[in-house]
């Protein structure tokens, strides 16, 4: 294998900055603890006011790690979109080879061809969303976790804390998911057909299909959020006496970006399947 | 002495339920894997996007062993 000069500068000071990372880690390897002393699972909410109310607690990583990430993106499509070639170059490319995957499966899915173009917005900003979310979980970065009641912030000893790793955001996508399928299927199929369509094949089974209906959202957040916060804390507890060593780096890849790269593919292709269902 | 007789139980629970919850995606994902192959085998030409498709269908069919994980998760850590 013949490297460049550009290269193999690239390369130096990647190994040189993960050898710098791990000299400054190595002081805060502590042993195992308790399990419960570690703040495992727990999640830094910032309280407005006094009184605990539902309005009033903010998951405050969340929505900062979220914000950076919807902005890199749209900075990112404001770069290349402003000038699409003939001929494109590496980014443009990519970009270009992502969306025409993704019309693709939208459009055999979809039988209604008014609806091929929203559905397909829709699914792709998901897919671009909680791919690059779910990427970064497998990079060390600033995370924080909540040790007796105090929120500890820890950089390079875990991985970027991403929004897909709370409950919440999964949730509203899934919810929006739902609210969206029954939209388009009132506007394409008008309001009394989509009534009757609770009441097929016969009246009796209508409890069972408003349970189905109920069950898309569940398993659609809980499928995404089990993924990610349970490889999280699954690399965490494994590799928590062997911290930048060989372990680690391999179950992040797997864990941050295999399994994340197909989490957001089945999230997207699922959004595109219940507008499908609820559509034809 | 109470105390010590629930921290058991934690761990036992969470282990039971992780190892009983395993079975079912363990075995939808053998199915999958097997047909997979079986089409491979027919029609070697396909096996890209074959692939693709048995990821799908392995990570739609593990989803059922996730919520047991979760489950193990709140019985060690939030209960």
């Amino acid at each position: 294998m013949s490297l460049g000069k550009g290269e193999k500068v690239f390369v130096g000071i990647l190994l040189a900055a993960i050898v710098v990372i791990w000299l400054f880690a190595l002081p805060n390897i502590g042993g195992m603890d308790q399990l419960s002393n570690m703040g495992i699972g727990t999640q830094w909410i910032y309280t407005m006011g006094e009184e605990q109310g539902f309005f009033t607690r903010i998951n405050l990583l969340t929505v900062i790690m979220g914000g950076v990430i919807v902005i890199g993106t749209i900075i990112f499509a404001g770069v290349v979109g402003r000038k699409f070639k003939m001929i494109p170059d590496k980014r443009q490319s990519a970009v270009e080879l992502l969306l025409d995957f993704m019309y693709k499966t939208v459009e055999d899915a979809i039988t209604r061809k008014e609806l091929v173009r929203p559905v397909f917005i829709i699914s792709t900003t998901l897919f671009i969303f909680i791919s690059i979310s779910n990427i970064i979980s497998g990079i060390p970065g600033l995370n924080v976790s909540v040790i007796n009641g105090e929120p500890q912030f820890s950089l390079f000893l875990n991985t970027w804390y991403t929004p897909t790793s709370d409950l919440n955001t999964n949730a509203t996508y899934a919810l929006m998911t739902l609210v969206l399928s029954h939209g388009f299927a009132i506007k394409v199929k008008g309001f009394k057909e989509w009534f009757k369509s609770f009441f097929e094949p016969n009246p009796l089974m209508l409890p069972m299909n408003l349970v189905g209906e109920i069950s898309k959202p569940i398993s659609h957040s809980l499928r995404l959020f089990g993924n990610i916060y349970g490889g999280g804390i699954l690399v965490l507890i494994l590799s928590y006496m062997a911290k930048y060593l060989i372990l680690p780096v391999a179950l992040w890849g797997f864990f941050g970006m295999f399994i994340g790269l197909i989490q957001a593919m089945v999230f997207a292709m699922l959004t595109v399947a219940y507008i499908a269902g609820q559509v034809e | 002495m109470e105390e010590a007789i629930v921290e058991a139980a934690k761990y036992v629970g969470a282990g039971l339920c992780m190892g009983i919850g395993a079975i079912g995606p363990a075995i939808g994902e053998g199915n999958v894997g097997a047909h997979a192959m079986d089409a491979m085998a027919r029609q070697p030409e396909m096996s890209g996007s074959l692939v693709t498709r048995m990821l799908l269908g392995m990570a739609v069919s593990e989803s059922t062993g996730l919520y047991s994980l979760l489950i193990a998760f709140i019985i060690l850590f939030a209960g």
